[in-house]
């Protein structure tokens, strides 16, 4: 497994580029001289020595792509020279080549035995003196490149161990079929192994399900990891292939997850009471919305009973006492009946109200609000005629919910518009718009219309503007708000210029079933 | 023609003396034999026909009893043959609907209200129970 080297092809031309050293050795000036002119041409950094000493000093200073030696000097020839500078550790591989003017075979063993790659024999051909020397030259670029580039991955790779080191969870490179190639201490720490002899074993050893992942996307799943001494623990696997020159491998990080498995029970545990809990408060409330809704029907149906009682007994009181009381005690039996009746009224409007909450989602279908309309009108023929009413109705679209309550809508909002008149002939006008997702329906009068601060008011149970025996149960709008809000819409007073109220309410178009 | 005779479960003691005087003023010569508690009405009923007692012209149950509602005496009604013909009606002044159909299906006849006006009443009851009783004896 090897990190790719990451020197560029940019840095790799910049360094064969570069020119290289040639030292050129002879006690004789002008021969020396006439080789520097030979080799000009390559375009090479070109060293001249006059001694064997003096070449073999600029040996020690520099790094030399090749030497060439005359193998007759004085005081120390060319061999000895070659030999020292072969001792020496910069230039044992430094390629020499000999110059003589003897073609002897002795002085040719002698050479090759001390290192010699070439003998040139003068008088020099320059052409073969260049080209011999370019040959080197090209040499020790190549060697110079390879040398950079074993650097570079050397580097890289000591970063790559760097960041595999520090990295907090235990990583294990892979081959693609499982393989370990490489893990870092954190491996030894997690699972007790020394990790060294957990190469090339089969990653299987710590994660026993381990399977290869396909693709080339990082993939994270729950395993169970295995230590040494045989124990488990969930481990966190976060597993991303990646390819190389050498083939795919997968690096994996494996974090022990036995704090997080902890804590997702903990979670869950707690979820599960909420669950429960919140079941338990919805079957108190339930029970107790039953309870309640029992209730209110049997006490607004059980004082009916006892008010019927009074009214009918009142009146057959009047009746049969005709003629026989004074004016006094007359209007006194009068009040009795009033009272009576106005609380008949109130338990009725009471019991509306409760049918409302009644009308669970179970009994809704699609109603006709023209019909709802219709009918309501035919309920309110009486005060409809006596009044003079007019109410014009525009085509309104179906909505979901039960005749019943939506007939109770129209029927006290249109009774409404007429108790509440002006000394102007009452005019209705019914219509509904579809705006965004909701329909909008407006119900205008010409009445005396209610005062703003009263918009909110009005919609309580009970509440009443006015006083008197004309005066309303106070149910009517309170009806009306709990019909809309049972069918899921809203219901308000909209400010308009003109007399009288214009009251809208909506439904969402497609209500919940 | 013999006095017809009904039997009555009703609590409100008010409320029978208004159907006394509804039934008085169709001129209507009935005997009320009336029970106030769900439990006295069956009783009652599961003795009709049995051995030498009579079996009423009519039955006439408010739905609202105490120890019991409308719907357990006409259950009672209904499993004793000898009143298989006798027509049974509901008085009540407002029902629930699931609860009038459940009556039905318990073989009530019809359901005659209590009007809150004291005139209504006695016209509404004396006119249905009048009927009821010309249809029960000319079968």
């Amino acid at each position: 497994m090897k990190a790719t080297a990451a020197a560029t092809d940019e840095s790799l031309a910049i360094i064969s580029a570069e020119p290289v050293k040639l030292l050129l050795v002879d006690d004789d000036r002008d021969a020396l001289l006439a080789l520097q002119a030979i080799l000009e041409p390559l375009n090479q950094e070109l060293m001249l020595a006059e001694s064997g000493k003096e070449a073999l000093r600029l040996c020690l200073d520099h790094n030399i792509a090749a030497i060439l030696l005359d193998v007759r000097m004085p005081e120390m020839d060319g061999f000895e020279t070659a030999e020292l500078i072969r001792s020496r550790k910069l230039s044992r591989h430094t390629p020499i080549l000999f110059l003589t003017a003897y073609r002897s075979d002795e002085q040719l063993f002698r050479g090759y035995d001390l290192g010699a790659v070439d003998f040139l024999f003068k008088p020099i051909v320059p052409e073969v003196l260049q080209s011999k020397v370019s040959v080197f030259v090209e040499l020790s670029r190549s060697e110079r490149m390879l040398r950079r580039q074993a650097e570079e991955i050397a580097r890289t790779e000591q970063q790559f161990r760097a960041v595999l080191e520090a990295a907090p969870d235990a990583m294990v490179i892979t081959s693609e079929d499982g393989c370990i190639e490489l893990a870092n201490s954190r491996v030894d720490a997690l699972f007790g192994h020394d990790r060294s002899n957990l190469i090339k074993r089969h990653i299987r050893s710590l994660i026993p399900s381990w399977t290869p992942v396909g693709g080339g996307a990082i993939s994270e799943r729950r395993l169970s990891g295995v230590r040494q001494d045989g124990s488990s623990f969930p481990a966190q696997i976060t597993s991303n292939p990646f390819s190389t020159s050498d083939g795919r491998f997968i690096t994996t990080a494996i974090r022990d997850a036995t704090d997080q498995v902890r804590t997702e029970a903990r979670i869950q545990q707690i979820n599960q009471e909420l669950e429960r809990r919140v079941a338990e408060r919805t079957a108190a409330l339930t029970y107790s919305n039953e309870a309640l809704r029992q209730f209110a029907w049997a006490a607004s149906h059980d004082l009916q009973e006892p008010i019927r009682t009074v009214l009918s007994y009142s009146q057959w009181l009047a009746e049969s006492s005709k003629g026989t009381l004074s004016a006094r005690e007359e209007q006194m039996l009068d009040v009795i009946q009033q009272q009576a009746a106005r609380l008949h009224q109130l338990l009725g409007a009471l019991q509306q109200y409760i049918q409302v909450a009644e009308s669970g989602e179970s009994k809704w279908s699609e109603v006709n609000c023209n019909a709802a309309v219709e009918t309501a009108m035919s309920n309110l023929r009486g005060i409809i005629e006596e009044s003079g009413a007019v109410v014009e109705c525009a085509p309104l679209p179906r909505v979901m919910g039960t005749n019943i309550i939506l007939v109770q809508l129209f029927q006290n909002l249109i009774s409404n518009a007429i108790k509440y008149r002006s000394s102007d002939r009452p005019k209705i006008t019914i219509s509904a718009q579809l705006d965004d997702d909701a329909w909008t329906f407006s119900v205008k009068d010409n009445g005396v219309g209610i005062d703003p601060k009263y918009r909110e008011y009005v919609f309580g149970v009970f509440k009443r503007l006015n006083a008197g025996q004309h005066a309303g149960t106070g149910m009517g709008l309170a009806i009306c708000k709990a019909v809309v809000e049972r069918l899921g819409g809203r219901i308000w007073i909209a400010s308009n210029p003109e007399p009288g109220t214009l009251i809208c309410f909506s439904f969402p178009r497609e209500p919940k079933p | 023609m013999s006095r017809s005779k009904i039997l009555l479960a009703e609590d409100n003691a008010a409320d029978v003396w208004l159907i006394e005087e509804a039934l008085r003023r169709q001129s209507l010569d009935v005997e009320i034999e009336n029970y106030t508690t769900a439990e006295d009405a069956i009783n009652a009923i599961q003795r009709c026909g049995v051995e030498s007692a009579s079996v009423p012209d009519l039955i006439l149950l408010d739905y609202n009893l105490p120890t019991g509602h409308g719907g357990e005496v006409l259950a009672a009604a209904a499993s004793n043959p000898h009143l298989a013909a006798v027509p049974k009606a509901i008085l009540s002044s407002f029902m629930r609907p699931d609860e009038s159909e459940r009556m039905l299906g318990l073989g009530a006849c019809c359901f005659i209200p209590k009007p809150p006006s004291l005139h209504e009443f006695l016209t509404v009851v004396g006119k249905q129970v009048n009927t009821l009783l010309s249809q029960a004896v000319s079968k």
